[in-house]
């Protein structure tokens, strides 16, 4: 044994001490952490760990009103899926709907109440605490009414429905304001214009596409985002499939390639702007062939004498052996519909021609009839529409701005900054209004502007109420319950209008101390207006059951009889449409049209949007431009190119899209993108079309004619990879889409290739 | 010119030494935190007995995880339902004093998670429940516990305190009763 000396055997003992305590201390780092089973205090009574809580509400993504349920698991809300029970979505719900989880989780909520501390628009803002913001504003609205300037103060809201628009009407009222306006970019004016005009009554018709068996839609994407896509794909999928030895067959008017169109038995492409002339075409055979024989006949005669085949050919680009086909399957497939909308009523003739529209169904018989058009009863309780301002309005408003008019500018939701035009110089106007206080839940363009921001709930934290429009065909509401604890330091809009009236002394004319009151306090009045029959044993009861069922309705329905207004035949007939833009510099007519994600850019925040490929293009995050392959060949473009779109009022750069199912001379580009703020997920990314739109109307409702605007196309040289997932639009050899010669059909190679698959998609004469 | 790394090696052989001797206190260290704290029986806030309750006073498992035959976790109990009897039992113990103060702050107590399965596995105690599987053919004699300790379950069916739960357990028991599917990946990997 060699002898160790002291300092050896020290050194030796420091070595194991600290290959001791590393080798402790290596086992304690990689221990796994302990967890915590932390318990409640008190348990809570409406849910049990690891046991899913579903509650019925309403949808807000969008204004069709879907009712439906969402999944909490310890008070968490985890998933939304359509509410069966309810008669628009019934257990259905599209993919915006299904994101409002992200709505609720977003990382970029507002999340207690702001001021603003440097410039306006600069985003610069501290927080303050409730009170200090209500007071503030509430001194504001008192100095003003007490002045008798009640009307300086504007309430600017999102379309609401229900008792919340009521309390809206009451408070504006309280205040001596006329100004409560309700602003939706896509809020289809032009229609309830339309129908006003035609049959005397100014709401949506239940549009009874399930029952139908011949669908002609003129530029309405129903299946994307018309009105009410959920319950429109619903009636789609019943008329195709659901009816045995009956399917329905679907017809798509438009010039751009819709879902709808997509989906659709044959896609049509009459010239911008002249859906309305074809569709009085449509009707001029009609009257010719003897389909109609109403004692107003000659009427109809003398009013559609100028729309021959032959004239309404020439002027819509349609061959006058489909304008005949088209009239005589509508005429004899019963019951058979007409509908209009979307890019077709977003013309300067917009009204003329969704009027037309309606006089095809008039023609035909279709008004009133399953399979038809429905006639709605009165909505049960408030709609958006009677509030709705029009792109006039808006301007209106604009003008108000700027001549000092407006003092105090309350904005719930809406997002004017982004969805109007920059022509229409509606950001500058807000400069010049004092006091702008916004209630959204985010920083979007217009609530960046703002002085003072009090965060509002989302919809899965608030209480409220819809009574859909268009309707079901009987009266039907739906109570939204909050599904979860608000997450933040928010608080329900309903709630601040409230604490807003107690502060100004209105609790008078509105007594109530939450919106859940006002809203008892409202379905109270519509449970007592019951029959006998339906009614059950209390008030109490009612609201239980109808908050567990997530949806109210009565059996009533409408009697059908409906009287065409007055001088509606002689006043028929679709002018031209009006461009803005010489076609000889602004050679393409723009489409903005609706995205599927995004609606009109409320989606653009949600990244499960943003991923979510395109329907038609499967383009994901971002803007592009649709070219069709012989303009782009002809501009020496392909895809990915960087190119301005150019209209007389600005500029926006996208890559192409080269897609064959548009015309020529139209280029479309999808709304949503191009925040340049709204949070992480959608600031900077892509364009927004609406920018550089002119502020064409549509002269009936002063509706934004938003495909009335030409542009050009410049080149830039630059490029960029454009990301989508779907490959080549080529079979490139694979054999994906049969051809067969219908010609050769007794040959055998045309019956082998029609056996490989029994529908043939592309038929290749030759 | 001749090279030697004889000398060199000559001169490291101290340090040698002093390396390896670190390097085997490395494993005495690892093994000393095992044995010393295995953290398999981890010291909980109040120092809880099931062998009071499941075992010397005979309570019901599930008078307390209440959600067991109803839910995927079967819930650790609120601390009202503690206090449903602990306001009238006991209360000058000094950990029934320490649960009474949780109660009076209104707080919850941070128990630490013994028995754990991996977040890949999906395991749900109502199915177990309703097929009559007794809590302790996987939690061991609880009700033998002052403090509860990690328990497995080895297959001649003797409990091994300190070894935590694999996978061959649940198999195991799941070939033994012939459970449908009970071998295929998907029932708990889902």
């Amino acid at each position: 044994m060699p002898k160790i000396e002291r300092r050896e055997f020290l050194k030796l003992v420091g070595a194991g001490s600290v290959g001791v305590g590393a080798g402790f201390m290596l086992r304690e780092t990689i221990k796994h952490p302990p967890e915590y089973l932390i318990p409640h205090v008190v348990a809570p009574e409406d849910f049990s760990t690891g046991i899913a809580t579903w509650y019925n509400t309403v949808c807000s993504m969008c204004s069709a009103g879907c009712g439906i349920s969402v999944r909490t698991r310890e008070g968490r809300a985890k998933k939304i899926e359509g509410n069966p029970n309810h008669p628009v979505s019934q257990g259905k719900l599209c993919g915006l709907g299904q994101s409002g989880l992200q709505v609720l989780y977003n990382p970029d909520r507002l999340t207690g109440p702001l001021q603003r501390t440097g410039a306006r628009g600069g985003e610069t803002f501290e927080q303050i605490t409730w009170n200090e913001g209500l007071s503030r504003i509430a001194d504001r609205l008192d100095l003003l009414r007490a002045a008798g300037r009640g009307n300086r103060i504007c309430l600017l809201s999102q379309g609401v429905g229900g008792h919340l628009a009521q309390l809206f009407e009451l408070f504006m009222a309280e205040l001596g304001s006329e100004r409560l306006l309700h602003y939706d970019y896509d809020h289809p004016h032009t229609l309830y214009a339309a129908n006003r005009q035609f049959f005397g009554e100014e709401h949506l018709p239940y549009y009874d596409l399930k029952n139908t068996r011949y669908l002609l839609s003129f530029g309405a994407d129903y299946l994307g985002n018309w009105i009410s896509p959920v319950h429109h794909s619903l009636g789609f999928g019943h008329s195709r499939q659901g009816r045995p030895d009956i399917r329905g067959r679907f017809v798509q008017i438009e010039p751009r390639m819709s879902m709808s169109g997509a989906a659709a038995d044959e896609w049509i492409a009459a010239k911008p702007g002249t859906e309305g002339v074809l569709a009085l075409g449509l009707a001029h055979h009609l009257i010719t062939q003897g389909y109609y024989q109403g004692a107003d006949l000659d009427a109809w005669r003398q009013a559609l004498r100028d729309y021959t085949t032959t004239q309404v050919a020439e002027q819509t680009g349609v061959a006058t052996t489909t304008i005949t086909r088209l009239a005589n399957t509508f005429a004899r497939s019963q019951p058979s519909l007409a509908i209009g909308g979307g890019i077709a009523a977003n013309h300067s003739n917009g009204v003329d021609t969704l009027v037309a529209v309606n006089a095809l169904n008039y023609l035909v018989g279709n008004l009133g009839k399953e399979g038809g058009l429905l006639f709605n009863p009165e909505p049960a309780g408030s709609v958006s529409h009677p509030r709705q301002a029009s792109f006039r309005t808006m301007l209106e408003l604009a003008k108000d701005a700027r001549e000092g008019n407006i003092e105090v500018l309350i904005l719930n939701g809406t997002n004017p900054a982004f969805t109007m035009p920059a022509a229409a110089g509606f950001t500058e106007a807000l400069s010049e209004i004092p006091l702008i206080v916004s209630l959204s839940s985010f920083m979007d363009e217009t609530t960046a502007l703002a002085d003072i921001i009090l965060p509002s709930h989302t919809y899965l934290e608030s209480w409220g109420d819809d009574f859909p429009e268009p309707g079901v065909g009987f009266p039907t509401g739906a109570v939204s319950q909050p599904v979860v604890s608000p997450l933040y330091n928010t608080r329900a809009t309903g709630d601040i209008i409230l604490t807003l009236a107690q502060h100004s002394g209105l609790s008078d004319a509105i007594p109530w101390d939450s919106m859940e009151d006002c809203l008892k306090d409202g379905w109270r009045e519509i449970y007592e207006r019951a029959d006998e029959e339906t009614r059950t044993e209390s008030f109490e009861v009612f609201w239980r059951s109808m908050l567990k069922a997530g949806v109210w309705g009565e059996k009533s329905q409408r009697d059908q009889t409906f009287t065409l207004a007055e001088g509606v035949i002689d006043n028929i007939g679709v002018a031209p449409p009006e461009f803005s833009g010489s076609p000889d510099d602004y050679p393409f007519v723009l489409h903005p049209y609706i995205s599927n994600s995004f609606h009109d850019g409320r989606g653009a925040n949600l990244p499960w949007m943003q991923e979510l490929p395109d329907t038609m293009t499967s383009v994901v995050y971002g803007s592009w431009v649709e070219l069709n392959p012989v303009t782009a060949e002809g501009l020496g473009l392909k895809e990915g190119d960087l190119v301005d779109i150019e209209s007389p009022h600005g500029r926006v750069r996208a890559p192409v899209y080269v897609y064959p199912a548009i015309m020529p001379d139209v280029v479309a580009m999808p709304i949503g993108q191009g925040h340049s703020t709204y949070g992480r997920y959608a600031k900077d990314r892509g364009v927004n079309p609406i920018e550089i739109l002119s502020a064409q109307m549509e002269p009936h409702t002063g509706s934004l004619a938003s495909s009335a605007t030409r542009v050009k196309i410049v080149a830039t040289g630059k490029r960029v990879e454009l990301i989508k997932t779907g490959g080549t639009s080529r079979d490139l050899g694979r054999e994906i889409v049969q051809r067969f010669d219908p010609t050769a059909q007794s040959k055998t190679g045309g019956a082998h290739s029609t056996q490989l698959n029994s529908i043939p998609i592309t038929t290749v004469t030759t | 010119m001749n090279v030697s790394i004889v000398p060199a090696l000559k001169v490291l052989r101290p340090a040698a030494v002093v390396g390896a001797v670190a390097f085997f206190g490395l494993f005495v260290g690892y093994w000393a935190n095992a044995l010393l704290v295995p953290g398999t029986s981890p010291e909980q806030p109040i120092a809880f007995s099931h062998k009071v309750h499941a075992g010397d006073n005979d309570i019901p498992c599930m008078y307390c995880h209440t959600q067991a035959r109803r839910s995927i976790s079967a819930g650790v109990p609120s601390v009202s339902k503690c206090m449903g009897c602990h306001i009238e039992i006991a209360t000058e113990k000094p950990q029934i004093r320490k649960l009474t103060s949780y109660w009076d702050n209104k707080e919850p107590i941070p128990w630490i998670k013994v028995h754990d399965l991996p977040d890949f596995v999906h395991f749900t105690h109502k199915r177990h429940i309703s097929a009559g599987i007794e809590c302790q053919t996987c939690h061991g004699p609880v009700e033998t516990m002052e403090r509860i300790t990690v328990t497995s379950r080895a297959i001649d069916g003797s409990f091994q305190l300190g070894t935590p739960w694999e996978m061959g357990l649940c198999l195991n028991c799941h070939k033994q009763n012939e459970v449908d599917n009970g071998t295929d990946c998907w029932t708990c990997h889902k």
